[in-house]
């Protein structure tokens, strides 16, 4: 009963505060316990100009227990599982308290944004690229957001290369296509064994040798 | 901050007892048990001990031979000191002679509250509910409202095991005590303590990560500025296990004595890690109109 007030309370400060950048829709007008949040990714940041849905599913315990949040939108960040959108952020977990609102944890999404935590990962291939790789995580980050997270059409935009998805340089993605590699699987390859380029590799030839084993294991 | 001191004081001649805290009574209570427990007679707790500790077995007949015949047992999920606090509160006022004078006093004394906690930055939308359940919870001591029955016994204990309304209380309890905290920080910053790791810590930081946070255990500083909130005075009875010197068995007590009128204080219990309500009774009231026990 409390729960439902209060929900509807937040709903209506949210929708009253233009400020915040934040925003809540219920899914459905007779649910108060499942909506959509959106925030804009903060300026300076890969995830600039894009525009984040979360998916907000509120426990019963509300406001005693956390709301369970995940990305709808796509998102290349340490903290955010590439696959599943799962959030790793404290607040969410055994840091929330009932003073918090789901325009505060929208805010702190924001925050996690403009600052990750790589060394608590929920997402360690992400992290692994952020912290080898800041400028290539960066790209990458912003092609995502450009891809997914964007508020134009989607067709009117370049098509982004599978291999730059996932940081990967295209030059090996092709040197291994050329040795007859399905793309798919060279890149499945190459993602499980975190290597996006040559260019850090001390011994390429060993490198090259370790990627074809994994590939023919692969391909069986 | 005489409560401080008197707690010093006590600490300083039983470094054991901080060494009980490490491994507090709290963890060995399942979490199961109901929110607020029936008074039961302290007979309960003492067979709990009779198999160990003598010191704890005598501590506790001694209590008995003091007045406190009866124990009212809270679940160990951390809220026990405030939960402890706010049911008894509650059900003193219940029980006292002039109802009226101490539901009107205490609601007025919660009506003064809010402006504490906007001044200290919380938002209304997240606490006035709380509040209304925790003034709607008093003021039916003497004003049933329409299609709800007054305020008994049985009414109050199903109140605090309602998981909803009694964490609500609770939270604002909470919420109150960080108030009070961060207006008063001259009084207070000198006792901020991280409670695992004891480095001093900043006011905001210890409100939020041991005050406001649920679950998290009140210590002399929460419990000096809920009751310095609530003006009232609390007696913290401390099972340590702890013989004096001279082989004498007692229990000491840590007095917060903040009600600005005379007042009997709310009696505690304090095992290492845990707080439950004493009572001078050792069972429910049965003569009560709606027995349930």
């Amino acid at each position: 009963m409390s729960r439902v007030k209060r929900i509807a309370k937040e709903l209506e400060e949210c929708r009253q505060d233009a400020q915040s950048g934040v925003s809540l829709r219920l899914n459905n007008e007779t649910d108060l316990t499942h909506l959509t949040g959106y925030f804009k990714g903060p300026p300076g940041t890969p995830y600039e100009k894009g525009t984040f849905q979360v998916d907000i599913n509120i426990p019963n315990e509300y406001p005693f227990k956390p709301p369970q949040m995940k990305f709808l939108t796509k998102i290349y960040h340490p903290n955010i599982s590439s696959v599943t959108g799962a959030i790793c952020l404290d607040i969410l977990k055994d840091a929330w308290t009932p003073i918090l609102t789901l325009k505060s944890s929208l805010i702190s999404l924001q925050s996690l944004l403009q600052s990750p935590e790589p060394s608590d990962p929920q997402d360690a291939e992400v992290a692994k690229h952020y912290i080898s790789n800041k400028v290539g995580f960066d790209e990458t980050a912003a092609y995502w957001t450009k891809l997914y997270a964007s508020d134009g059409e989607k067709d009117g935009q370049a098509a982004l290369s599978d291999s730059a998805l996932y940081g990967i340089d295209d030059e090996i993605v092709t040197q291994f296509e050329n040795m007859g590699f399905p793309r798919d699987k060279t890149i499945l390859v190459l993602r499980r064994m975190g290597i996006k380029s040559f260019n850090n590799v001390t011994n390429k030839g060993e490198t090259e040798n370790k990627i074809l084993e994994e590939l023919l294991k692969e391909c069986q | 901050m005489d409560d401080h001191r008197a707690v010093r004081t006590l600490y300083s001649g039983s470094s054991d007892l901080f060494n009980m805290n490490e491994a507090t009574i709290e963890d060995t209570i399942p979490k199961d048990r109901p929110l607020i427990a029936p008074l039961a007679p302290m007979g309960v707790l003492r067979a709990e001990y009779e198999n160990g500790n003598q010191v704890f077995v005598q501590q506790i007949d001694w209590l008995v031979n003091n007045g406190y015949k009866g124990i009212r047992r809270t679940r160990g999920d951390g809220d026990c000191f405030y939960r402890s606090l706010a049911f008894a509160y509650v059900e003193r006022i219940m029980n006292s002679e002039d109802v009226d004078l101490n539901v009107m006093r205490a609601i007025s004394t919660l009506e003064a509250t809010p402006q504490m906690l906007l001044e200290v930055g919380f938002q209304e939308l997240v606490f006035e509910d709380f509040l209304d359940i925790f003034k709607d919870l008093i003021t039916r001591i003497v004003q049933p409202e329409p299609g709800r029955s007054r305020l008994t016994g049985r009414v109050l204990f199903d109140t605090f095991n309602n998981a909803e309304e009694s964490n609500s209380i609770v939270m604002y309890l909470r919420l109150l005590t960080s108030a009070q905290i961060r207006l008063a920080p001259e009084d207070f910053a000198p006792f901020l303590f991280h409670p695992e790791i004891g480095e001093p810590m900043e006011t905001v930081s210890f409100c939020e990560n041991f005050v406001e946070a649920v679950g998290k255990e009140a210590d002399h500083v929460q419990m000096t500025a809920l009751t310095r909130a609530l003006k009232i005075n609390v007696n913290v009875a401390y099972l340590d296990g702890h013989a004096r010197s001279d082989g004498v068995v007692t229990v000491d007590f840590v007095k917060f004595d903040n009600a600005t009128e005379p007042e009997e204080p709310i009696s505690l219990l304090y095992r290492p890690g845990h707080y439950d309500i004493l009572d001078s009774k050792d069972q429910e009231d049965l003569t009560s109109l709606d027995p349930l026990w």
